[in-house]
C-alpha cells in the first residue's frame, strides 16, 4: 500500500465485507421483523461503501500523499511497542504474581523508559505506588485485586 | 416557582456531605487534567469510572460531571502559561491568554478566565434548570422512531465537528455501531462477533473501550515521541483579580460567550470547542479594537472562556432529557447511568430527582470551589504543570490497567483495554476521530432496537421516518448538515473545529 489512507480504506474495506457478511450468516430477518444482524449487516454495507469511497478519492490524489513510513519517521516507536509488551505481560502475570509484585515490576520498568532515573529512586518510587494503589484500590475502595505469590508466602 | 423549590431541593441532596465530597473531588481532578496537557476530560472520566461503580450513584454522577467542567476550567491554565490549550475547548484561550502573560499580565488573563467560567458556569446551570424540565416532557411524546432519528441526527452532528474528515467520522460512526452490537442480541438472545469469547457475550465493555482508546492509545503515542522541555512562561503571577477596566472589557463578552455557550452546547457534537470559537469570532466583530485580538485582548479570553463552560452545562440537557450524548463525554455519563440502572431520558426527572436536581446544583456549588481551587492554589497548578511525562505515563497506563480489571476482577478487560488502545494508537495515526466511535458504540444498541420497534409498528415500512412530523424535520436538519460543507463559511467552521480538536 502507498499512503495511509489506501492502507486503512483497505483494512475497513475487508473488516466491513466481513461484517456485512456474517451479519446475513446471523439472519437478515425481513423488515416487518429484522433478525440479529439487521442492523449490523447495514452498518457493515455503509462502511463497504465508505471505504471504498475513501479508497477512490485516495487512489486519485495518492501522488500528493504521504507514505505510510511516514507516520513513523523520526519516532522512537520501538518504545511504543515496548511498553505495549510489558502491558501485555503485566496482564498475562497478574493473577500469579498478584498485584503488587507485578505492578512493582512494571511500573520500575516504565519509570525508566523515557528517562534514565537512579535505580534507587525508580525502586523506591515504584513501591510506594504499589503499596498505595494496592491500599486506595483493595483496602478502602474493596476492589478485589489478585493476591497472587504473596499470599501462599504469607 | 416550581423551578427553586426543585432547585432548593438539589441543594439539599447535593449539600450531602458525601455529594459535596465527591464534587470537590471531582472538581479537583478535573481542574488536574485539564492543566496536565495530553489528559483530558474523557480520558479522566473513563480511568475513575470503575472506582465510581463502588460509590453512591447520585455522587458518582456529580463527581464525573465534576470532573468535565471542572478541566474547562484548568484548561485555561496551560493556555495562558504554556501556549499548549490543556484540552481542546481552550485552544481559543491561547490567542489571547497567552500574549497577555508574555506583556505580564498573566494574573489578570487568569483571574478573568476564573471569573468568567464561573459566571458563565452559573449561568448555565440556571438555563438547564429552566430548560431541561420542559423539553422532558416533550420528549415525553417521542415514540421509537422519534428516537432513532434523533440518534441519527446526533452521530450525523458529532461526524461532522468530529476530525479531519466527514468521510472518516462517518466510517467510525459504522465501526461503533458494530461494536456496539456485538455480545447478545437482545432479542433472539443469539451470539453476535463473539469469536467464541465468553467476555464478548455480555458486549464489549465501554470502559476498556474508552481507556484503550482515549488512555493507553494517547500514552503509546507519547513514548514515541522524543521528550522536549515545556517552556513555561516565567512570570510573576501577581494581581489576580481584574482591574475595573478588566472587568468593563471583559463582562459584556462573558454575557454573550454564556448564552452562546449554553445554546450551542446543546447542540449534539464539540459543543465546547465550537462555542469557544464562535464566541471569539462574536467578540472580534463586536469589539471596537479588533485589531487587538490575537496581541492580548482580555475579551479574546474572557468571552471564549465563558463560552465553553456554560457548554458543559448545555451539554447535559440532550443526556438527561432525551438519553442522548452530545459528545464523547457525555457519551460515558450516559453509559455510566446506565450502569447505575438510572437509564438517562425523559422519565429521569421523575423517577430520580435527586439525581437530576442534586447533579444540577452540585455544579453550581461545584462553580464555586472552582473559584476557590483556582485562584488562590494557581501557584500549585503551576508547579503540577512541571510533572515530567516520565513519571506521568506509567500512573495513566496503571490506573487504565486497575480499572479495566476491577470491572469484573477478570484480565480478559485488559486484553480488551489493550486492543483498544491499539486500535486506538493506529487511528490516530491514520487520522480517525475516536468520538463518533464511542458516541456509535454507546447508542448502536439502542439504535438497534428502536429501528427494529419502528419496523415493526409500521409493519415494515421505512415511510414511518418521513410521515411523522418530528421525524421529518430531524431528517430534514440531518440532509442540511450533509450539505452544509458545501457553503464555505461552515466548511471553515467545521476545518477550524476540527483543526482544534486535533491540537
Amino acid at each position: 500500500m502507498r499512503n495511509p489512507d489506501q492502507t486503512s480504506g483497505l483494512f475497513w474495506l475487508l473488516a466491513g465485507t466481513g461484517v456485512a457478511l456474517t451479519s446475513l450468516q446471523y439472519g437478515f430477518g425481513t423488515f416487518v421483523s429484522p433478525g440479529a444482524g439487521f442492523i449490523t449487516f447495514f452498518a457493515g454495507t455503509l462502511l463497504c461503501l465508505l471505504s471504498l469511497i475513501l479508497l477512490i478519492s485516495t487512489w486519485r490524489k495518492q501522488k500528493a500523499q504521504s507514505r505510510l513510513g511516514d507516520l513513523w519517521k523520526g519516532l522512537e516507536v520501538w518504545k511504543a511497542i515496548y511498553v505495549l509488551g510489558l502491558l501485555v505481560l503485566y496482564a498475562l502475570v497478574l493473577q500469579t504474581l498478584g498485584f503488587l509484585v507485578s505492578t512493582f515490576l512494571l511500573l520500575t520498568l516504565l519509570f525508566r523508559v523515557k528517562a534514565q532515573y537512579a535505580l534507587t529512586r525508580v525502586v523506591l518510587l515504584s513501591f510506594l505506588i504499589s503499596v498505595w494503589a494496592y491500599l486506595l484500590f483493595d483496602v478502602w475502595l474493596k476492589v478485589q485485586l489478585p493476591k497472587g505469590i504473596l499470599e501462599r508466602i504469607f | 416557582m416550581d423551578i427553586f423549590n426543585h432547585l432548593l431541593f438539589g441543594l439539599g441532596v447535593a449539600f450531602e456531605p458525601v455529594n459535596l465530597l465527591f464534587c470537590f473531588i471531582g472538581v479537583l481532578i478535573g481542574t488536574l487534567v485539564g492543566v496536565l496537557p495530553g489528559l483530558g476530560p474523557v480520558a479522566a472520566i473513563s480511568l475513575l469510572l470503575p472506582a465510581t461503580f463502588h460509590a453512591p450513584p447520585v455522587a458518582s454522577i456529580i463527581m464525573l460531571a465534576g470532573i468535565y467542567y471542572g478541566a474547562m476550567y484548568g484548561g485555561s491554565t496551560t493556555s495562558i502559561l504554556v501556549n499548549i490549550p490543556g484540552e481542546a475547548a481552550s485552544v481559543v484561550t491561547c490567542f489571547d491568554g497567552y500574549q497577555m502573560a508574555r506583556q505580564g499580565r498573566a494574573g489578570p488573563a487568569l483571574g478573568i478566565a476564573a471569573f468568567g467560567s464561573f459566571i458563565a458556569g452559573t449561568l448555565g446551570v440556571i438555563g438547564l434548570a429552566f430548560f431541561a424540565p420542559p423539553l422532558a416532557s416533550v420528549a415525553l411524546k417521542f415514540g421509537p422512531p422519534e428516537y432513532f432519528s434523533l440518534m441519527v441526527l446526533g452521530l450525523t452532528v458529532l461526524t461532522f465537528l468530529a476530525g479531519s474528515s466527514m468521510l472518516k467520522s462517518l466510517m467510525m460512526a459504522c465501526a461503533g455501531v458494530i461494536i456496539g452490537n456485538i455480545g447478545l442480541d437482545l432479542v433472539t438472545a443469539q451470539p453476535r462477533f463473539t469469536f467464541g469469547l465468553n467476555i464478548l457475550l455480555d458486549g464489549v465493555g465501554l470502559v476498556p473501550l474508552v481507556m484503550g482508546l482515549f488512555g493507553i492509545s494517547e500514552v503509546l503515542l507519547n513514548v514515541e515521541e522524543k521528550i522536549s522541555e515545556r517552556d513555561i512562561f516565567k512570570t510573576e503571577l501577581k494581581g489576580l483579580l481584574p482591574t475595573l477596566k478588566d472587568w468593563k472589557e471583559s463582562l459584556w463578552p462573558m454575557i454573550r460567550g454564556s448564552v452562546l455557550g449554553f445554546f450551542l452546547g446543546i447542540l449534539p457534537g464539540g459543543g465546547a470547542v465550537i462555542s469557544s470559537f464562535v464566541s471569539y469570532g462574536v467578540e472580534k466583530k463586536l469589539s471596537k479594537r479588533p485589531e487587538e485580538f490575537g496581541k492580548g485582548a482580555i475579551a479574546g479570553v474572557a468571552g471564549p472562556e465563558a463560552a465553553n463552560n456554560s457548554a458543559t452545562a448545555g451539554a447535559f440537557i440532550p443526556l438527561l432529557t432525551l438519553g442522548l450524548p452530545s459528545n464523547a463525554v457525555m457519551a460515558i455519563l450516559l453509559g455510566a447511568l446506565m450502569i447505575y440502572g438510572m437509564p438517562p431520558g425523559p422519565k429521569l426527572i421523575h423517577s430520580h430527582p435527586q439525581l437530576f436536581w442534586g447533579t444540577i446544583s452540585s455544579m453550581y456549588i461545584g462553580n464555586l470551589m472552582l473559584l476557590v481551587l483556582n485562584l488562590p492554589l494557581i501557584g500549585l497548578w503551576v508547579r503540577i504543570l512541571k510533572i515530567p511525562y516520565p513519571i506521568l505515563f506509567p500512573l495513566i497506563c496503571l490506573f487504565c490497567l486497575i480499572g479495566a480489571y476491577s470491572l469484573n476482577n477478570n484480565t480478559g478487560e485488559i486484553g480488551l483495554m489493550l486492543f483498544f488502545g491499539v486500535l486506538g494508537y493506529l487511528m490516530k495515526k491514520f487520522k480517525y476521530d475516536g468520538a463518533p466511535l464511542v458516541l456509535a458504540m454507546v447508542l448502536g444498541p439502542l439504535m438497534d432496537q428502536s429501528l427494529r420497534q419502528s419496523l415493526l409498528m409500521s409493519g415494515g415500512s421505512g415511510w414511518i421516518f418521513f410521515s411523522r412530523p418530528i421525524c421529518l424535520v430531524i431528517f430534514a436538519a440531518v440532509a442540511v448538515i450533509f450539505l452544509l460543507p458545501l457553503i464555505p463559511l461552515f466548511g471553515r467552521l467545521r476545518k477550524t473545529v476540527s483543526e482544534a480538536d486535533e491540537s
